[in-house]
Protein backbone atom coordinates (compact mmCIF):
# COMPACT_ATOMS: atom_id res chain seq x y z
CA UNK A 1 0.00 0.00 0.00
CA UNK A 2 1.22 2.58 -0.89
CA UNK A 3 1.35 6.03 1.59
CA UNK A 4 -1.50 8.75 0.50
CA UNK A 5 1.34 11.96 0.85
CA UNK A 6 3.47 10.34 -1.52
CA UNK A 7 0.97 10.76 -4.63
CA UNK A 8 2.46 14.59 -4.54
CA UNK A 9 5.14 13.41 -6.57
CA UNK A 10 3.65 11.86 -9.18
CA UNK A 11 1.00 14.72 -9.27
CA UNK A 12 3.76 17.00 -8.90
CA UNK A 13 5.35 15.77 -12.34
CA UNK A 14 1.77 15.43 -13.82
CA UNK A 15 1.52 19.23 -13.48
CA UNK A 16 5.18 19.70 -14.96
CA UNK A 17 3.51 17.72 -18.27
CA UNK A 18 0.93 20.28 -18.63
CA UNK A 19 3.71 23.12 -18.02
CA UNK A 20 5.70 21.40 -20.76
CA UNK A 21 2.14 20.59 -23.09
CA UNK A 22 0.17 24.10 -22.59
CA UNK A 23 1.38 26.23 -26.52
CA UNK A 24 3.31 28.80 -26.44
CA UNK A 25 4.10 31.41 -29.42
CA UNK A 26 7.02 29.98 -31.17
CA UNK A 27 9.49 32.56 -30.60
CA UNK A 28 9.35 31.23 -26.48
CA UNK A 29 9.28 28.27 -27.25
CA UNK A 30 12.74 27.77 -26.71
CA UNK A 31 12.86 29.23 -23.51
CA UNK A 32 10.27 27.24 -21.99
CA UNK A 33 11.96 25.77 -19.03
CA UNK A 34 11.99 22.21 -18.35
CA UNK A 35 10.06 21.54 -15.73
CA UNK A 36 9.59 18.16 -15.59
CA UNK A 37 13.70 17.80 -15.21
CA UNK A 38 13.35 20.80 -12.42
CA UNK A 39 10.83 19.18 -10.25
CA UNK A 40 12.86 15.70 -10.89
CA UNK A 41 16.06 17.14 -9.53
CA UNK A 42 13.94 18.22 -6.61
CA UNK A 43 12.21 15.40 -5.84
CA UNK A 44 15.78 13.15 -5.99
CA UNK A 45 17.77 15.78 -4.21
CA UNK A 46 14.80 15.98 -1.15
CA UNK A 47 14.02 12.10 -1.23
CA UNK A 48 16.57 10.00 -2.89
CA UNK A 49 15.64 6.70 -1.32
CA UNK A 50 11.90 7.13 -2.79
CA UNK A 51 12.52 9.06 -5.92
CA UNK A 52 15.16 7.25 -7.95
CA UNK A 53 16.70 5.78 -11.33
CA UNK A 54 13.16 3.98 -11.97
CA UNK A 55 10.88 7.01 -11.56
CA UNK A 56 13.73 9.00 -13.74
CA UNK A 57 14.15 6.68 -16.32
CA UNK A 58 9.96 5.79 -16.58
CA UNK A 59 9.04 9.81 -16.64
CA UNK A 60 11.50 9.95 -19.35
CA UNK A 61 9.32 7.38 -21.43
CA UNK A 62 6.50 10.00 -20.87
CA UNK A 63 8.41 12.94 -21.73
CA UNK A 64 9.71 11.16 -25.06
CA UNK A 65 6.09 10.63 -26.00
CA UNK A 66 4.48 14.02 -25.20
CA UNK A 67 7.71 15.23 -26.70
CA UNK A 68 7.80 12.74 -30.05
CA UNK A 69 11.22 12.23 -29.71
CA UNK A 70 12.63 8.72 -30.20
CA UNK A 71 11.82 6.50 -26.87
CA UNK A 72 14.62 6.56 -24.50
CA UNK A 73 16.12 10.07 -25.81
CA UNK A 74 14.76 11.91 -22.64
CA UNK A 75 14.84 9.05 -19.95
CA UNK A 76 18.33 8.33 -21.10
CA UNK A 77 19.03 12.05 -20.14
CA UNK A 78 16.94 12.34 -17.21
CA UNK A 79 19.27 9.11 -15.60
CA UNK A 80 22.66 10.72 -16.35
CA UNK A 81 21.31 14.04 -14.43
CA UNK A 82 19.50 11.79 -11.96
CA UNK A 83 22.74 9.66 -11.51
CA UNK A 84 24.98 12.77 -11.07
CA UNK A 85 22.49 14.06 -8.40
CA UNK A 86 21.98 11.06 -5.99
CA UNK A 87 26.05 11.57 -5.76
CA UNK A 88 25.81 15.14 -4.78
CA UNK A 89 22.57 15.42 -3.04
CA UNK A 90 24.14 15.94 0.45
CA UNK A 91 26.86 18.69 -1.02
CA UNK A 92 23.94 20.69 -3.06
CA UNK A 93 21.05 20.68 0.36
CA UNK A 94 23.25 22.70 2.07
CA UNK A 95 24.31 24.94 -0.53
CA UNK A 96 22.41 28.80 -1.04
CA UNK A 97 19.55 29.01 -3.43
CA UNK A 98 21.41 30.79 -5.55
CA UNK A 99 24.26 28.20 -5.76
CA UNK A 100 21.92 25.88 -6.26
CA UNK A 101 20.48 27.55 -8.68
CA UNK A 102 24.13 27.39 -10.76
CA UNK A 103 24.32 23.85 -9.88
CA UNK A 104 21.09 23.06 -11.45
CA UNK A 105 21.71 24.92 -14.78
CA UNK A 106 24.46 22.57 -15.32
CA UNK A 107 22.62 19.47 -14.75
CA UNK A 108 20.13 20.89 -16.89
CA UNK A 109 22.77 21.77 -19.90
CA UNK A 110 23.65 18.32 -19.37
CA UNK A 111 20.24 17.49 -20.16
CA UNK A 112 19.80 19.03 -23.07
CA UNK A 113 23.30 18.51 -24.36
CA UNK A 114 21.98 14.53 -24.67
CA UNK A 115 18.86 15.39 -25.99
CA UNK A 116 20.11 17.17 -28.75
CA UNK A 117 23.31 14.65 -29.35
CA UNK A 118 20.49 12.46 -30.29
CA UNK A 119 18.60 14.82 -32.21
CA UNK A 120 21.76 15.52 -34.19
CA UNK A 121 22.45 12.02 -34.49
CA UNK A 122 19.22 12.14 -36.47
CA UNK A 123 20.86 14.95 -38.74
CA UNK A 124 18.17 17.14 -37.40
CA UNK A 125 19.53 20.84 -36.87
CA UNK A 126 18.59 22.17 -33.48
CA UNK A 127 18.80 26.04 -33.14
CA UNK A 128 21.42 27.06 -30.86
CA UNK A 129 18.59 28.80 -28.14
CA UNK A 130 16.99 25.00 -27.60
CA UNK A 131 20.51 24.11 -25.97
CA UNK A 132 20.76 27.50 -24.45
CA UNK A 133 17.60 28.59 -23.31
CA UNK A 134 16.20 25.80 -21.35
CA UNK A 135 18.73 25.68 -18.86
CA UNK A 136 18.84 29.67 -18.37
CA UNK A 137 15.08 29.69 -17.66
CA UNK A 138 15.02 26.83 -15.58
CA UNK A 139 17.86 28.25 -13.46
CA UNK A 140 15.99 31.49 -12.78
CA UNK A 141 12.84 29.79 -11.57
CA UNK A 142 14.82 26.67 -9.60
CA UNK A 143 14.62 29.28 -6.33
CA UNK A 144 10.60 29.33 -6.81
CA UNK A 145 10.21 25.64 -7.46
CA UNK A 146 12.81 24.64 -5.03
CA UNK A 147 10.58 27.15 -2.02
CA UNK A 148 7.20 25.77 -3.65
CA UNK A 149 8.03 22.25 -3.49
CA UNK A 150 9.92 22.24 0.13
CA UNK A 151 6.71 23.39 1.72
CA UNK A 152 4.63 20.92 -0.20
CA UNK A 153 6.80 18.59 0.98
CA UNK A 154 7.06 19.96 4.54
CA UNK A 155 3.06 19.86 4.65
CA UNK A 156 2.87 16.19 3.39
CA UNK A 157 4.73 15.09 6.11
CA UNK A 158 7.19 13.68 3.69
CA UNK A 159 11.00 12.63 4.75
CA UNK B 1 19.14 6.86 15.51
CA UNK B 2 18.55 7.83 12.14
CA UNK B 3 21.85 8.44 9.65
CA UNK B 4 21.46 11.17 7.97
CA UNK B 5 24.34 10.99 5.48
CA UNK B 6 23.83 7.84 3.76
CA UNK B 7 25.83 7.99 0.78
CA UNK B 8 24.54 6.91 -2.46
CA UNK B 9 26.78 3.91 -2.87
CA UNK B 10 25.82 1.37 -5.40
CA UNK B 11 23.76 3.72 -7.91
CA UNK B 12 26.56 3.57 -10.48
CA UNK B 13 25.53 -0.35 -12.08
CA UNK B 14 21.98 0.47 -11.82
CA UNK B 15 22.25 3.84 -13.63
CA UNK B 16 24.44 1.88 -16.27
CA UNK B 17 21.77 -0.40 -16.59
CA UNK B 18 19.59 2.19 -16.84
CA UNK B 19 21.01 4.04 -19.64
CA UNK B 20 22.03 1.23 -21.76
CA UNK B 21 18.45 0.32 -21.88
CA UNK B 22 16.87 3.41 -22.61
CA UNK B 23 19.54 3.70 -25.75
CA UNK B 24 18.34 0.19 -27.12
CA UNK B 25 15.01 1.36 -26.63
CA UNK B 26 16.20 4.10 -28.73
CA UNK B 27 17.60 1.98 -31.40
CA UNK B 28 14.66 -0.22 -31.27
CA UNK B 29 12.28 2.64 -31.68
CA UNK B 30 14.37 4.81 -34.26
CA UNK B 31 13.76 1.18 -36.89
CA UNK B 32 10.04 2.38 -35.03
CA UNK B 33 9.38 -1.25 -33.85
CA UNK B 34 7.55 -0.05 -31.09
CA UNK B 35 4.34 1.77 -32.09
CA UNK B 36 2.41 -0.32 -29.47
CA UNK B 37 4.42 0.48 -26.32
CA UNK B 38 4.43 4.37 -28.14
CA UNK B 39 0.52 4.53 -28.47
CA UNK B 40 -0.45 2.74 -25.10
CA UNK B 41 1.91 5.14 -23.24
CA UNK B 42 0.14 7.79 -24.80
CA UNK B 43 -3.29 6.81 -23.62
CA UNK B 44 -2.01 7.59 -20.34
CA UNK B 45 -0.80 10.77 -21.43
CA UNK B 46 -4.06 12.22 -23.31
CA UNK B 47 -6.13 13.20 -20.55
CA UNK B 48 -3.49 15.49 -19.67
CA UNK B 49 -3.53 16.94 -23.29
CA UNK B 50 -7.49 17.39 -23.19
CA UNK B 51 -6.85 19.24 -19.76
CA UNK B 52 -4.35 21.34 -20.93
CA UNK B 53 -6.57 22.11 -23.91
CA UNK B 54 -9.64 23.10 -21.79
CA UNK B 55 -8.14 26.68 -20.93
CA UNK B 56 -8.55 27.70 -24.42
CA UNK B 57 -11.57 26.27 -25.55
CA UNK B 58 -13.54 27.83 -22.64
CA UNK B 59 -11.60 30.84 -23.75
CA UNK B 60 -13.21 30.39 -27.42
CA UNK B 61 -16.66 29.41 -25.59
CA UNK B 62 -16.67 32.63 -23.37
CA UNK B 63 -15.73 34.71 -26.44
CA UNK B 64 -18.34 33.37 -28.54
CA UNK B 65 -21.02 33.64 -25.83
CA UNK B 66 -20.80 37.28 -25.50
CA UNK B 67 -20.04 38.56 -29.31
CA UNK B 68 -22.34 41.29 -29.75
CA UNK B 69 -25.58 41.12 -30.99
CA UNK B 70 -25.14 42.97 -34.43
CA UNK B 71 -21.65 41.47 -35.43
CA UNK B 72 -23.54 38.45 -35.16
CA UNK B 73 -26.24 39.52 -37.43
CA UNK B 74 -23.26 41.44 -39.84
CA UNK B 75 -21.55 37.72 -39.87
CA UNK B 76 -24.65 35.68 -40.37
CA UNK B 77 -25.27 37.76 -43.43
CA UNK B 78 -22.10 37.79 -44.87
CA UNK B 79 -22.26 34.00 -44.75
CA UNK B 80 -25.72 33.71 -46.08
CA UNK B 81 -24.34 35.47 -48.94
CA UNK B 82 -21.19 33.52 -49.17
CA UNK B 83 -23.73 30.37 -49.15
CA UNK B 84 -25.35 31.65 -52.07
CA UNK B 85 -22.35 31.88 -53.90
CA UNK B 86 -21.29 28.67 -53.59
CA UNK B 87 -24.60 26.88 -53.99
CA UNK B 88 -24.39 28.38 -57.61
CA UNK B 89 -20.99 27.34 -57.98
CA UNK B 90 -21.79 23.78 -56.55
CA UNK B 91 -24.62 24.03 -58.91
CA UNK B 92 -22.32 24.14 -62.11
CA UNK B 93 -20.24 21.79 -60.66
CA UNK B 94 -22.35 19.10 -60.14
CA UNK B 95 -22.74 19.33 -64.40
CA UNK B 96 -18.94 19.23 -64.70
CA UNK B 97 -18.69 16.29 -62.31
CA UNK B 98 -21.21 14.20 -64.42
CA UNK B 99 -19.68 15.44 -67.85
CA UNK B 100 -16.21 14.34 -66.31
CA UNK B 101 -17.05 10.98 -64.85
CA UNK B 102 -19.20 10.20 -68.40
CA UNK B 103 -15.93 11.48 -70.56
CA UNK B 104 -13.97 9.59 -68.38
CA UNK B 105 -15.82 6.34 -68.45
CA UNK B 106 -15.65 6.98 -72.61
CA UNK B 107 -11.78 7.14 -72.40
CA UNK B 108 -11.65 3.63 -70.34
CA UNK B 109 -9.58 5.33 -67.23
CA UNK B 110 -10.54 4.62 -63.44
CA UNK B 111 -13.16 6.89 -62.06
CA UNK B 112 -12.36 9.80 -59.75
CA UNK B 113 -13.83 8.64 -56.21
CA UNK B 114 -14.79 11.41 -53.98
CA UNK B 115 -12.95 11.63 -50.86
CA UNK B 116 -14.75 10.89 -47.05
CA UNK B 117 -13.57 13.43 -44.99
CA UNK B 118 -13.88 13.61 -41.24
CA UNK B 119 -13.95 16.96 -38.58
CA UNK B 120 -11.61 16.63 -36.43
CA UNK B 121 -9.81 19.38 -33.66
CA UNK B 122 -6.56 20.42 -32.63
CA UNK B 123 -5.87 19.06 -29.40
CA UNK B 124 -2.06 20.38 -28.99
CA UNK B 125 1.20 21.23 -30.31
CA UNK B 126 3.88 18.98 -29.98
CA UNK B 127 6.55 21.53 -28.17
CA UNK B 128 9.42 19.88 -29.89
CA UNK B 129 11.30 23.13 -31.46
CA UNK B 130 12.56 20.94 -34.28
CA UNK B 131 9.61 19.20 -35.21
CA UNK B 132 6.02 20.27 -36.29
CA UNK B 133 3.88 18.40 -34.91
CA UNK B 134 0.24 18.73 -34.13
CA UNK B 135 -2.25 16.64 -31.85
CA UNK B 136 -5.98 16.06 -32.83
CA UNK B 137 -8.63 14.76 -30.82
CA UNK B 138 -9.87 11.72 -33.15
CA UNK B 139 -7.84 8.40 -33.33
CA UNK B 140 -8.41 4.67 -33.88
CA UNK B 141 -11.98 4.89 -32.67
CA UNK B 142 -13.26 7.17 -35.65
CA UNK B 143 -11.33 4.82 -38.48
CA UNK B 144 -7.99 7.14 -38.60
CA UNK B 145 -4.79 5.10 -39.77
CA UNK B 146 -1.51 6.24 -40.63
CA UNK B 147 -1.01 8.02 -43.21
CA UNK B 148 -3.76 9.85 -43.85
CA UNK B 149 -3.98 13.31 -45.33
CA UNK B 150 -4.65 16.03 -42.98
CA UNK B 151 -5.85 19.43 -44.99
CA UNK B 152 -7.94 22.56 -43.81
CA UNK B 153 -9.96 24.58 -45.58
CA UNK B 154 -7.30 26.59 -47.47
CA UNK B 155 -4.82 23.07 -48.88
CA UNK B 156 -2.81 20.64 -47.68
CA UNK B 157 -1.94 20.04 -43.95
CA UNK B 158 0.42 17.08 -43.37
CA UNK B 159 -0.25 13.26 -42.07
CA UNK B 160 -1.01 11.25 -39.63
CA UNK B 161 2.03 9.58 -38.00
CA UNK B 162 0.58 7.83 -35.16
CA UNK B 163 -2.49 6.74 -33.76
CA UNK B 164 -4.30 5.97 -30.38
CA UNK B 165 -7.70 5.04 -30.11
CA UNK B 166 -9.08 8.91 -29.02
CA UNK B 167 -6.08 11.22 -30.67
CA UNK B 168 -3.64 11.54 -33.67
CA UNK B 169 -0.36 12.43 -34.10
CA UNK B 170 0.11 14.58 -37.35
CA UNK B 171 3.09 15.78 -39.06
CA UNK B 172 2.78 19.07 -41.18
CA UNK B 173 3.88 19.47 -44.32
CA UNK B 174 6.53 21.63 -42.79
CA UNK B 175 8.37 19.26 -40.64
CA UNK B 176 11.91 18.81 -41.87
CA UNK B 177 11.58 15.57 -42.37
CA UNK B 178 8.24 15.68 -44.51
CA UNK B 179 8.13 16.01 -48.17
CA UNK B 180 5.14 15.98 -50.53
CA UNK B 181 4.97 15.51 -53.95
CA UNK B 182 3.29 18.49 -55.86
CA UNK B 183 2.36 19.64 -59.52
CA UNK B 184 2.76 22.90 -60.68
CA UNK B 185 -0.73 23.80 -62.01
CA UNK B 186 0.17 26.25 -64.73
CA UNK B 187 2.87 24.51 -66.08
CA UNK B 188 2.16 20.79 -65.14
CA UNK B 189 5.62 20.22 -63.68
CA UNK B 190 6.15 17.90 -60.85
CA UNK B 191 8.14 18.02 -57.93
CA UNK B 192 8.41 17.54 -54.24
CA UNK B 193 8.82 19.89 -51.62
CA UNK B 194 10.55 19.75 -48.24
CA UNK B 195 9.51 20.74 -44.82
CA UNK B 196 12.14 22.88 -43.25
CA UNK B 197 10.72 23.34 -40.03
CA UNK B 198 9.20 26.99 -40.38
CA UNK B 199 5.31 27.23 -40.66
CA UNK B 200 5.36 29.69 -43.32
CA UNK B 201 8.17 28.22 -46.09
CA UNK B 202 8.66 25.33 -48.09
CA UNK B 203 11.23 24.16 -50.30
CA UNK B 204 11.42 22.99 -53.45
CA UNK B 205 14.90 22.14 -54.53
CA UNK B 206 17.05 21.32 -57.42
CA UNK B 207 14.54 22.20 -59.86
CA UNK B 208 16.47 22.32 -63.54
CA UNK B 209 17.69 25.40 -64.33
CA UNK B 210 15.33 25.87 -67.66
CA UNK B 211 12.08 24.72 -65.37
CA UNK B 212 9.21 26.52 -65.94
CA UNK B 213 8.07 28.29 -62.86
CA UNK B 214 7.18 31.86 -61.93
CA UNK B 215 6.58 33.76 -58.46
CA UNK B 216 3.04 33.14 -57.84
CA UNK B 217 3.03 29.58 -59.13
CA UNK B 218 0.08 27.65 -57.46
CA UNK B 219 1.27 24.15 -56.38
CA UNK B 220 -1.30 21.22 -55.78
CA UNK B 221 -0.74 17.56 -55.08
CA UNK B 222 0.49 15.43 -57.65
CA UNK B 223 -1.16 11.96 -56.19
CA UNK B 224 2.15 10.56 -57.05
CA UNK B 225 3.43 8.35 -54.00
CA UNK B 226 -0.25 7.43 -52.99
CA UNK B 227 -0.26 9.24 -49.65
CA UNK B 228 -1.44 12.65 -50.54
CA UNK B 229 -4.94 12.18 -53.07
CA UNK B 230 -4.48 14.32 -56.09
CA UNK B 231 -5.33 18.19 -56.66
CA UNK B 232 -5.50 19.41 -53.25
CA UNK B 233 -4.25 22.92 -53.38
CA UNK B 234 -0.60 23.14 -51.35
CA UNK B 235 1.60 26.17 -51.64
CA UNK B 236 2.33 29.23 -53.23
CA UNK B 237 6.03 29.85 -55.21
CA UNK B 238 6.76 32.84 -52.97
CA UNK B 239 10.81 33.09 -54.30
CA UNK B 240 12.91 31.49 -56.83
CA UNK B 241 16.61 31.57 -56.56
CA UNK B 242 19.18 30.87 -59.44
CA UNK B 243 22.15 28.79 -58.74
CA UNK B 244 24.33 29.22 -61.47
CA UNK B 245 27.05 27.25 -59.86
CA UNK B 246 24.84 24.26 -60.04
CA UNK B 247 22.78 24.89 -62.94
CA UNK B 248 19.86 24.19 -61.03
CA UNK B 249 17.32 26.60 -59.64
CA UNK B 250 15.38 26.51 -55.83
CA UNK B 251 12.46 27.84 -54.92
CA UNK B 252 10.35 28.22 -51.85
CA UNK B 253 6.55 27.86 -51.23
CA UNK B 254 3.96 29.59 -48.62
CA UNK B 255 1.58 26.98 -47.62
CA UNK B 256 -1.66 27.35 -47.90
CA UNK B 257 -3.04 25.89 -45.08
CA UNK B 258 -2.69 27.87 -41.81
CA UNK B 259 0.02 25.64 -40.37
CA UNK B 260 -0.20 27.38 -37.38
CA UNK B 261 -3.40 28.38 -36.42
CA UNK B 262 -6.28 26.48 -37.70
CA UNK B 263 -8.18 24.84 -34.75
CA UNK B 264 -10.48 22.54 -36.84
CA UNK B 265 -9.10 19.80 -39.48
CA UNK B 266 -10.26 17.42 -42.12
CA UNK B 267 -8.80 14.25 -42.32
CA UNK B 268 -9.59 12.67 -45.85
CA UNK B 269 -10.27 8.88 -45.11
CA UNK B 270 -11.04 7.71 -48.18
CA UNK B 271 -7.94 6.31 -50.26
CA UNK B 272 -9.31 4.12 -53.15
CA UNK B 273 -6.36 2.69 -55.39
CA UNK B 274 -8.35 3.57 -58.49
CA UNK B 275 -7.89 6.83 -57.43
CA UNK B 276 -4.33 7.38 -56.81
CA UNK B 277 -3.11 5.39 -60.02
CA UNK B 278 -4.76 7.17 -63.17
Amino acid sequence: MIPLNLLVIPLSLMIAFMLIMLPLPEWAQVYRPDWVALILIYWSMALPKRVGLWVAFITGLFLDITQATLLGQHSLALIIITYINLNFYQRIRVMSLSYQALYVMVLLMINQLIVLWVEGILERDPPFMAFVGPPLTGMMIWPWVFIVLRDIRRKANLR
Amino acid sequence: MKNIFQPARGTLFPALFFALLSMSIMFIDHRSQLEGVRSSLSVVISPLRYLVSIPSLTGSWVSEWFTLHDRLVNDNRALKHKQKLQNTRLQKMGVLLAENARLRNLLGSSRKVSDVVVVAELLSVDQNPYRQLIEINKGTMDGFVDGQAVIDDDGVMGQIIHTTYNSSTVMLISDPEHAIPVQFIRSGLRSVAFGNGSNDALELRFLPATADIKVGDELVTSGLGGRFPADYPVATIDIITHDKTHGFQTATARPKASLDSSREVLVIKTRDESQVIQ
